[in-house]
């Protein structure tokens, strides 16, 4: 289960690093102690706890943990998104890591109009020296029953499978933010997917939105995946840059979620400059690209 | 006007025909009893008179309606003189109420066609937004007028609404800024639903009426048109001027970073390839330019509002620093005020806070510029949602979002009304 990825290009001359990451040093300085002590840790890493974490901080890393719980849970029909961060506390230390312990509701995000339903998810969130792909350790209330849930990503796979292909469907939604509703089951299916990237890319500093898709082909497959080939274009928050990913993912209800994915990073003003890959339970028989 | 009814038919064959009615008239006359009913039958069914029964008399005593063309006239006033009919002359001449009838219904109906053609609840582009706001004067020119302040990069209009109740004085102002960012849509579509909603409710609303009989209000509702028309024609998600950039293909200036106040500093790149790229130098943006010093000018802005999505936040200075102001304590209440009346409509919940702990770090911004310069009064908004569909939000939710925004703008307006 080789996970392929290039390092964080280094910083260039011009290419400014998000203003958030310039915080770093001055929030060590800035941080009460609160003794070295973390919760639920007897090894002393010389955690500082932030005394007052910032609801924006704590908000993104609520959603990076929701982003690799619906990952995980690999079920379109049951997305759940950030609703509020009822608790959290934060933790840094001299190494760079970062800690996050937090208590948050969600919704669905499918959620019709009426079907208002809040979830509650507690969750650690642990940053390795500022690098991206948290490891996070969640757990949420069951929003869904298995069963409706099952059922519902059945039917979501069945209209999949019904889709023509090559889909031709571009902007999802359209410019007005309009997604029709025969295409809303591959808005969730790319939301999904999206996930995926999105968790392994967010740091203490960068967060991500699914903004678009801008592109979707299915593609055919053997056995009775769905195989679904898409850009997205994902809104990076602090630098506001907007970056097109070509996710590939396979997938079938109740069955581990397989993505690869290949992100188009900023130019610099000389050329494009690098991107960045990644893939999950490496398929056997997908290349990446 | 019960006119109208019988008018429609008339004013339609008008057209169509071109016949007149010049010289016609309509004559009301009395029918007293069955005799006289009679009477006015023969008349009326006289084919050489062509005459026109508009309205029978539907018991004794009701009055009868009719058309006489103006060949027929001296007859029938003869007949019913001859017969003891009472009589009178109910139009006089037919063709001149058809013209003015015309007239009216032609405006009534271009001004409906005009207002109905601009649907607050949809996203428009640049030339309907901007006739839209010419249209908001033609309907009320004792409050609104357009002022030009400038042009953009690409040469196109900065076109913004001044609401004044105080002809040639230069009264305290507020100035509402929105669509500086071009992909953030429901900010022209808030603003120009917003001036329609100053304009009917002056007169109507107690507490815009009071801060129009105060203070100026000027509404920029796309302060970045190039931009705005790029993420109509090619695409969606760009946010920065359209500026050209020496020495490199990529385009455009993040003009919330162009302004005069620690420009270059933290939180904006000096890559003219970034999002957030500052510009060449401090007002190197036209569009940027013309709105500062315009204020400048004016020398009497109290109040700056600049409105943006996605986040639900209602800011206010400093983004550059996170350093408090020295009247962040006021702005933090009047900012919690804020959030609270725009969540009694819908319940949307808005976070408050300063720019820099609010989202990010950002030198160079609007609000900073304004409070350095004087107008203590200066938030931003980061409009619905919270990023489920961030910069594409439905049109559904432009009205629910301006009318939530109204009441959380009213809060302000009325606050620097009462303090300055």
């Amino acid at each position: 289960m080789a996970l392929r990825r290039q390092p964080l290009s280094a910083p260039r001359p011009g290419d400014t690093r998000p203003a958030a990451q310039r915080l770093a040093v001055p929030l060590l300085l800035l941080l009460g102690l609160q003794g070295a002590a973390a919760a639920g840790g007897p090894e002393d890493s010389g955690w500082l706890q932030d005394a007052e974490p910032s609801s924006r901080l704590l908000s993104q890393a609520a959603r990076a943990a929701l982003h690799f719980f619906n990952f995980r849970a690999a079920s379109p029909s049951a997305l759940q998104m950030l609703a509020s961060v009822l608790d959290g506390r934060a933790w840094v230390n001299q190494k760079k890591e970062y800690k996050f312990d937090l208590v948050f509701t969600t919704e669905f995000y499918s959620a019709e109009e009426g079907e208002k339903r809040l979830g509650k998810c507690s969750a650690q969130v642990f940053f390795r020296n500022e690098k991206p792909r948290p490891s996070v350790n969640v757990t949420c209330t069951q929003l869904v029953k298995k069963e409706r849930r099952q059922k519902e990503d059945y039917q979501l796979y069945k209209l999949m499978k019904q889709l023509k292909s090559p889909l031709n469907a571009v902007s999802i939604p359209d410019s007005h933010g309009y997604i029709a509703p025969s295409l809303r089951p591959i808005w969730d299916l790319a939301f999904l997917g999206s996930s995926y990237v999105m968790w392994q890319k967010t740091t203490p500093f960068l967060h991500y939105y699914m903004s678009q898709i801008s592109s979707v082909k299915q593609w055919k497959t053997n056995d009775d995946a769905i195989d679904f080939d898409y850009t997205v274009l994902l809104h990076e928050f602090s630098t506001q840059e907007i970056i097109p990913c070509r996710i590939r993912l396979v997938w079938h209800p109740s069955k581990p979620l397989k993505v690869t994915y290949h992100c188009q990073e900023r130019q610099t003003p000389e050329e494009a400059s690098g991107a960045e890959d990644g893939s999950a339970v490496a398929p056997t028989g997908l290349s990446n690209f | 006007m019960k006119w109208i009814l019988f008018f429609g038919a008339l004013i339609g064959s008008g057209i169509c025909d071109r016949e007149t009615f010049s010289g016609h008239q309509v004559f009301r006359i009395n029918v007293r009893n069955g005799d006289e009913i009679s009477k006015l039958n023969r008349l009326v069914n006289s084919d050489n008179l062509k005459l026109d029964l508009w309205k029978s008399p539907s018991a004794v005593g009701h009055p009868a309606d009719v058309l006489v063309p103006s060949f027929s006239l001296r007859e029938v006033k003869s007949f019913l003189e001859d017969h003891g009919l009472e009589y009178l002359v109910a139009v006089e001449d037919l063709q001149t109420v058809l013209d003015n009838e015309d007239q009216q219904m032609q405006h009534n109906v271009r001004q409906e066609l005009s207002s109905n053609c601009f649907n607050y609840g949809a996203y428009h582009t640049l030339e309907a937004i901007h006739n839209e706001m010419d249209n908001i004067v033609k309907c009320y020119p004792h409050l609104a007028s357009t002022v030009e302040i400038g042009h953009s990069f690409e040469n196109r209009s900065m076109y913004v609404l001044k609401f004044s109740t105080g002809e040639g004085r230069q009264r305290p102002a507020i100035w509402l800024n929105a669509g500086i960012h071009a992909r953030e849509w429901i900010s022209p579509a808030t603003a120009i639903w917003t001036a329609k909603k100053i304009a009917c409710d002056y007169g109507k609303d107690q507490a815009i009426t009071s801060i129009l009989k105060k203070m100026d209000i000027f509404l920029l509702p796309v302060a970045n048109p190039d931009g705005y028309v790029y993420t109509h024609t090619h695409n969606r998600l760009w946010r920065k001027t359209r500026s050209i950039n020496p020495g490199t293909t990529c385009i455009g200036t993040d003009p919330n970073r162009n302004w005069d106040s620690k420009f270059g500093e933290v939180g904006a790149s000096d890559n003219p390839c970034s999002e957030i790229y500052h510009g060449a130098h401090p007002n190197s943006e036209m569009e940027v330019k013309s709105v500062a010093d315009f204020i400048k000018n004016h020398g009497k802005f109290k109040c700056f509002i600049d409105l943006h999505n996605y986040g639900q936040l209602v800011m206010y200075p400093y983004g550059y620093t996170t350093e408090k102001a020295q009247d962040a304590d006021e702005l933090d209440m009047v900012a919690k005020n804020t959030a609270k009346a725009l969540a009694s409509l819908s319940g949307t919940q808005f976070r408050v806070g300063p720019i820099a702990t609010g989202i990010y770090r950002a030198s160079g911004n609007t609000v900073d510029w304004a409070y350095d310069n004087g107008i203590k009064y200066a938030f931003t908004f980061e409009l619905r949602d919270t990023g489920h569909y961030a910069f594409t939000l439905p049109a559904d939710q432009i009205i629910p979002t301006a009318q939530e925004t109204w009441l959380g703008l009213k809060t302000i307006m009325e606050y620097v009304q009462d303090n300055i």
